[in-house]
């Protein structure tokens, strides 16, 4: 298991380069210069050259992604050249927003996709199943937006029990506070990974209601909580875990729009002004700081099979 | 076996939500209590600003937040863009027009205790324009150029007289010096942070800066020792609301009290709302589309013309832009003295549009290209109003193609030199920045600003308004320049280099409780003087 763990680690190193590379050519390959939208349209030639000097930008291409490259490693991940900030405490501190909203999506994606799928394929074909199938195609089916300013007007607006948006209260900075300003958009985000994770425990449960050993389970009379949750659940679960790992992956991702929909101070908003305003040290640190989670969460995943399937072994 | 997943994320979700808890409570220091207890004042900005530093300012979301903490030599007056003392108490220009002399208002003190000096002056314009100066480093200075590019050299006399040299006369140059990348900044401050001075601004203004937390806040606080007078105001809370509806539920539900940027579809509704006020005014800005005047179809003066006859402003502003425009009748907007209003009109007249491209041999019409970016500062809705557009031109058989760029990108493309430049119109909008009439019509007409030397993208050029505009730069005479820019705006109208369409107008709406406050043609807030009730 051990090897096998530092086997991967070392695998993320190219994996984790590719990204460098490519994210970098993205960004300095595609049109728009940096120093003419911080100046604005009201640059002259001039104030421009000397601003791309200032910020290396006149250097070969080759040259700035080793200075980068170089930086990064030496913890330096340059400084945002929109924001002026430095880059890795900047991302570092959004990312927690986003980390937190997304585990909290997970966690309420995992516990109503499991209990619908597991209720769905206990109560096959019933027209409880129906129902609830209905109501995940219909969560799969939600734009994010449109879900989370619906939850806004409904219940922040007009109901008035939680926050509309931001992370929180104006001058305020309190745990439970936090918690608050988290339900709305914990919820929206959560609506179309909770449908995958329903619709994928369903099958699966489906699947492994209908085979031997839990028929024997059955006739030797064990109680039908024991046999769903316990015989059944572990053997459905490695498919449901695999699509929870990527959904993490997609949520860290999407969660762009709801971030932007409540005001949440994640990586989102900041990733989506960086790339507008092509600032190069931002957008390369944010996208190397969600490759490295995401293949880590990846990883973790992997690790967490051999916990579940002790079938599953990584010699 | 479920449990034991729900448990790990459990633990990773409450240590990773202490940890945010904590690294907020060291960032932003004092807290609790209501708005409403602590007499704050919370503005819905559109973005999050990106600095706080005055002299790397080149957004309004910034300008709205950092420039309650500074000040500068001059300041516009209130509802306008004459000026008046600030930081200078009075000043003399020298009959050449060359050297100003500053006399500074004496015990001024920064916020961080230091006093308000000809050396602090010297520095705050010295760290921006000179390669050499010891804090050059410490930014980056997108209006530097702008801002002082005339200025030759600064010397402080003595400890409250500061004379700026010029290398030329140029009229404009005190608007200059109330804009911000004039504020003048605590040298202090600069040496001990250094480039995250940004993160730590120190002026002389009415508010002085508290925390900022980034993507969720900054506060400011009042600034008991401003030399005018502490603010009413306890404290200024700006949040960055990115999506405008949130913005909105948020003015809504009276959790903000100054929201900018309000969705035009959303405008009449708020107009009813008792518990809102709308601040409306034309601001400084023009919105347009110009014509490649130096390639065929737009090279034909009739032809320009009788595309701006069949265009239907009034259909743009009203139905498109839901009035948050005002229709232009020249690209000086009306809150910029110098505006001549009594210039050639093209009300919507299809039958002289049509007139007018069978004069010019092109009785048919012909096909041409217009490109439009996705969004972009100023642009209100670049899209529909190209729509609108092109079915105008298309009822006097102009075909048009729309080609949308993204903000960027469109940038690059349109600001190209003339023999490069392949497109035929474009649409683009200009903010005024010191409120002179040459911040637009020598910038966006005179010969020598044809890209990349400048922002005459139209490619005009008539000899007539090149020497008007040039000589009104260099004179000292108000009344004598506002002439020059009167018979420079009819020349141009005349020649139809562009189709003018707007003004944009600023709209804030604030709620009901705040009381005294006045929007500014520069779209920067004065929260000194705004009370709460």
């Amino acid at each position: 298991m051990a090897s096998y763990i530092l086997r991967r680690l070392f695998g993320l190193v190219p994996v984790l380069f590719g990204v460098t590379v490519l994210v970098f050519s993205i960004m300095h390959l595609s049109p728009g210069d940096p120093a003419k939208i911080i100046l604005g349209p009201k640059a002259t030639e001039a104030s421009i050259a000397k601003l791309n000097t200032q910020l290396g930008l006149d250097q070969p291409l080759h040259t700035q992604y080793i200075t980068w490259i170089g930086n990064v490693f030496q913890g330096d991940w340059g400084r945002s050249i929109q924001m002026k900030m430095e880059v890795l405490p900047l991302v570092a501190e959004r990312f927690t927003a986003t980390f937190i909203l997304t585990l909290a999506s997970i966690i309420i994606a995992s516990v109503f996709g499991i209990g619908a799928g597991i209720i769905s394929a206990y109560k096959k074909y019933s027209w409880l199943d129906r129902s609830m199938m209905f109501m995940v195609l219909i969560g799969f089916c939600l734009p994010v937006f449109w879900l989370g300013l619906l939850l806004q007007i409904v219940f922040g607006l007009n109901l008035d029990w939680l926050p509309i948006s931001g992370m929180y209260s104006a001058g305020q900075d309190g745990f439970w506070d936090m918690i608050r300003h988290l339900i709305l958009p914990a919820i929206a985000l959560s609506a179309g990974a909770g449908a995958i994770i329903a619709r994928m425990t369903r099958s699966s449960m489906v699947e492994v209601f209908s085979q031997d050993y839990i028929r024997t389970a059955r006739s030797k009379g064990l109680k039908e909580k024991n046999v769903v949750l316990i015989h059944a659940l572990k053997n459905a679960f490695i498919p449901v875990l695999t699509v929870i790992g990527m959904q993490i992956g997609f949520l860290l991702a999407g969660a762009v729009l709801v971030e932007m929909v409540f005001a949440w101070p994640g990586i989102g908003t900041l990733m989506v002004n960086g790339i507008l305003a092509r600032d190069f040290p931002l957008v390369q640190g944010v996208i190397l700081f969600v490759a490295t989670t995401y293949v880590a969460i990846n990883l973790l995943i992997d690790i967490l099979y051999a916990i579940f399937d002790p079938r599953i072994s990584y010699k | 076996m479920k449990k034991y997943v729900l448990y790990l994320f459990m633990t990773v979700l409450l240590v990773s939500t202490f940890l945010m808890g904590c690294s907020n409570d060291s960032s932003s220091g004092s807290s609790g209590g209501s708005a409403e207890e602590k007499n704050n004042l919370i503005i819905g900005l559109e973005a999050e600003p990106t600095s706080l530093d005055a002299h790397q300012i080149s957004d309004y979301n910034s300008s709205r937040a950092a420039m309650e903490i500074y000040d500068q030599l001059v300041q516009f007056k209130d509802e306008s863009t004459e000026l008046e003392p600030d930081l200078a108490e009075k000043w003399d220009v020298s009959d050449d027009g060359l050297e100003y002399t500053f006399h500074l208002k004496k015990d001024v003190k920064f916020h961080d205790g230091t006093p308000l000096n000809a050396e602090a002056v010297k520095f705050s314009i010295e760290r921006q324009t000179d390669p050499n100066h010891p804090f050059h480093d410490t930014g980056t200075y997108a209006y530097a150029e702008f801002t002082f590019g005339q200025v030759a050299s600064v010397e402080a006399v003595d400890e409250h007289t500061v004379k700026i040299t010029l290398t030329e006369p140029f009229a404009p140059f005190l608007g200059n010096m109330a804009m911000h990348a004039a504020s003048i900044v605590s040298p202090a401050a600069v040496e001990e942070h250094g480039a995250d001075f940004t993160k730590n601004p120190v002026g002389t203004g009415p508010y002085k800066f508290t925390s900022w937390s980034p993507g969720v806040e900054i506060i400011l606080e009042k600034n008991d020792e401003y030399f005018k007078g502490a603010p009413s105001v306890e404290q200024l809370i700006f949040k960055p609301i990115t999506e405008a509806q949130t913005r909105l539920a948020e003015l809504e539900a009276g959790n903000i009290d100054v929201m900018v940027n309000i969705p035009p579809d959303d405008l009449e509704r708020l107009r009813g709302n008792e518990d809102i006020t709308m601040n409306e005014q034309a601001g400084m800005h023009v919105w347009w589309t110009a014509f490649n005047t130096q390639r065929a179809p737009f090279d034909n003066v009739k032809v320009r013309q009788a595309v701006n006859y069949a265009i239907n402003k009034e259909a743009i502003v009203d139905g498109i832009l839901q009035g948050s425009g005002e229709i232009a009748n020249s690209p000086l907007p009306p809150t910029v003295w110098g505006h001549n209003p009594n210039v050639t009109n093209y009300d919507f007249d299809l039958e002289k549009a049509k007139e007018l491209l069978a004069e010019a041999g092109h009785p048919d019409g012909f096909k041409v290209t217009y490109w439009v970016p996705e969004s972009g500062s100023g642009m209100q809705q670049p899209q529909a109003m190209a729509a609108a557009i092109q079915s105008d031109l298309a009822k006097i058989g102009v075909e048009v193609e729309i080609q949308t760029l993204e903000w960027g990108a469109y940038l690059d493309k349109v600001f190209v030199p003339a023999d490069q430049n392949d497109m035929d119109m474009h649409q683009m909008s200009w903010i005024g920045d010191n409120g002179d009439p040459d911040n637009f019509l020598y910038i966006l007409f005179s010969g020598a600003q044809w890209p990349t030397a400048g922002f005459n993208d139209s490619y005009y050029k008539n000899e007539e308004v090149d020497e008007l505009l040039a000589k009104a730069r260099v004179t000292k005479d108000k009344a004598e320049r506002t002439k020059m820019y009167e018979e420079a705006q009819e020349i141009i109208m005349s020649e139809a280099p562009w189709i003018v369409v707007d003004h944009e107008k600023q709209i804030i709406a604030t709620s009901s409780r705040v009381k005294d406050f006045k929007l500014h043609p520069t779209g920067v807030f004065r929260f000194a003087n705004v009370n709460i009730e």
